[in-house]
């Protein structure tokens, strides 16, 4: 910067204090400058070093130097340890450059407390566009900085705090989630191992009575297993979907029969039903299948076994229907493990809420359930 | 009628392993080995000859099924066939194992894959429909498609 340049500026003394005092005292522009609540201070770059020549008491106040403790110096004795180099340097080059520069630093007091300044340098030229001085003002804005510098800090703790809050549920989501795993594990495997207990014994059974009577039961465990197999297959483990259960079992117990004569006739529409449902549905349905295996086609006149056993499952309203039907001999007096089955269904039905009827299809038997099904009226299928 | 088949089984507990062999050999197949842990099914696979494997995922030893699996297909003697009430541990491409058959598996369930297993092994592709809760793993589909 060419401090050494011309030092005729006109005005130049109007503002001074130390050399025209008395004519600067009867400018009114000046006079509201020197009492103004602004602080502000001019110095002059044509001197050695950008001294300051003008300083008003909003500064001095500001900065708490006495008069002749600034004047004839370079303002850098306002900076301090924690002052940030690279504002420095702005500030510098716009001196340099002569042009003007707004920043927030941090300054130094007499009595070295520190406060933000909202510093804001402009170059003053003459006609000749040569630079006469810069003319700068200072604002206090350590408040704003502090309410600023909090709400960063807050909002950093408040990021680490949901940090640290979403990694706490994750983990023990995965726990959970590893809990779920085991837990189903450990049902599948007990379910496997009640069902090979029931086998091994009924091995050693020689008795056509008690035998039918393990199979039975062995029965009713599987329709539980094909459950809990279907349960945790998908990923909502509060939903079931009985149709493809109804599938599996049918196929399943007719494969199981061996009775190649029997036909399955599947009419299933996907039907979603909460988990909790799904254990007394599908022994509801397991015995109402192997009932229709096991009483519909024997004693026909004409000594066939064949026959037609049907599924049909439909929601047409908030409600969800199953219906079993067979082309047998019709109803049977229910006698022993058949009675046994019968009260099953019944308290089975009263635990679902559900309607069941037995219909004289002639020829056949076709009963119909119907029950309620919250998960469609409370709408939150997904 | 076919020449029946050549069965490892690979699993920890005993009661199943004991059942699993009554069906087995109900169904006209035999066992050639038991082995409960990882190390003791390596050992055996290189010992025996099995036309299948029934592998059970978790072992006494730990999660170690996938391993064995991996081994036994390196070794390429046997089909295996994962046992497991954890079918999402298996890995997407199965380790080399043919399928998976999901515990709680009906006696039904099991004779039946049996039969399509069978017919898979000694003149494929099978014939009969494929039981519920036997599930194949996708490059195995793949070979079956391609033989039909």
């Amino acid at each position: 910067m060419d401090w050494k340049g011309s030092k005729e500026s006109a005005d130049a003394w109007h503002m001074t204090d130390n050399l025209h005092a008395e004519q600067g005292k009867g400018d009114p522009f000046a006079a509201a400058i020197r009492a103004t609540r602004m602080s502000m201070i001019i110095t002059d770059p044509r001197q050695p070093d950008n001294p300051i020549v003008f300083a008003n008491d909003a500064f001095l106040k500001l900065i708490g130097y006495e008069r002749d403790e600034v004047m004839g110096r370079n303002c850098r004795f306002l900076q301090g340890p924690n002052t940030d180099p690279s504002s420095v340097d702005r500030i510098r080059v716009a001196v340099e450059d002569g042009t003007d520069v707004s920043i927030d630093i941090l300054n130094y007091r007499k009595d070295g407390s520190t406060f933000w300044n909202a510093l804001y340098i402009s170059p003053v030229f003459n006609d000749k566009g040569e630079l006469q001085f810069f003319f700068a003002s200072q604002l206090n804005v350590s408040d704003r900085k502090r309410s600023a510098d909090r709400i960063a800090a807050d909002k950093d703790r408040f990021e680490k705090a949901v940090k640290e809050r979403t990694a706490e549920l994750e983990a023990a989501l995965e726990a959970k989630t590893t809990l779920l795993h085991e837990v189903d594990h450990r049902v599948k495997n007990n379910l496997q191992m009640i069902s090979s207990l029931i086998i091994m014994q009924r091995r050693t059974i020689k008795d056509e009575a008690i035998r039918a009577s393990l199979t039975t039961m062995l029965e009713r465990i599987e329709a539980l297993s094909t459950v809990h197999r279907r349960l945790y297959q998908s990923k909502d483990v509060s939903r079931f979907d009985v149709a493809d259960f109804a599938k599996d079992l049918v196929t399943d117990l007719l494969a199981a029969s061996g009775r190649a004569e029997i036909e399955p006739a599947l009419e299933l529409e996907p039907i979603i039903i909460p988990a909790e449902k799904a254990t007394p549905v599908a022994l509801m349905v397991n015995e109402l299948v192997t009932n229709a295996l096991k009483h519909a086609f024997k004693g026909r006149p004409d000594g066939t076994t064949g026959g037609r056993i049907g599924i049909k499952m439909n929601q047409p309203d908030s409600h969800f229907n199953i219906e079993v039907s067979d082309n047998g001999v019709g109803m049977d007096s229910a006698t022993g493990d058949a009675s046994f089955g019968m009260r099953l269904i019944k308290s089975l039905a009263r635990q679902l809420h559900a309607d069941i009827e037995w219909r004289d299809a002639a020829p056949g038997t076709r009963v119909v359930i119907s029950m309620p099904n919250e998960t469609r009226q409370k709408g939150s299928f997904s | 009628m076919t020449a029946p088949l050549k069965v490892l089984i690979v699993e920890d507990e005993a009661l199943l392993a004991m059942e699993l062999e009554s069906l087995v050999e109900e169904a006209g197949h035999s066992v050639v080995g038991w082995a409960t842990s990882a190390s003791e099914a390596k050992t055996m696979a290189d010992s025996v000859e099995a036309d299948i494997a029934f592998v059970d995922i978790h072992l006494s030893d730990g999660p170690s099924g996938v391993d064995v699996a991996e081994y036994i297909g390196r070794k390429n003697s046997s089909m295996v066939v994962f046992m497991t009430a954890n079918p999402k541990r298996i890995p997407d491409h199965f380790a080399g194992a043919v399928g998976v058959i999901a515990k709680p598996y009906t006696m039904n369930g099991l004779m039946s894959s049996l039969r399509y297993l069978q017919e898979c092994i000694r003149r494929p592709p099978p014939v009969s429909t494929r039981p519920a809760g036997f599930t194949l793993s996708p490059l195995f589909e793949e070979t079956l498609v391609s033989a039909a």
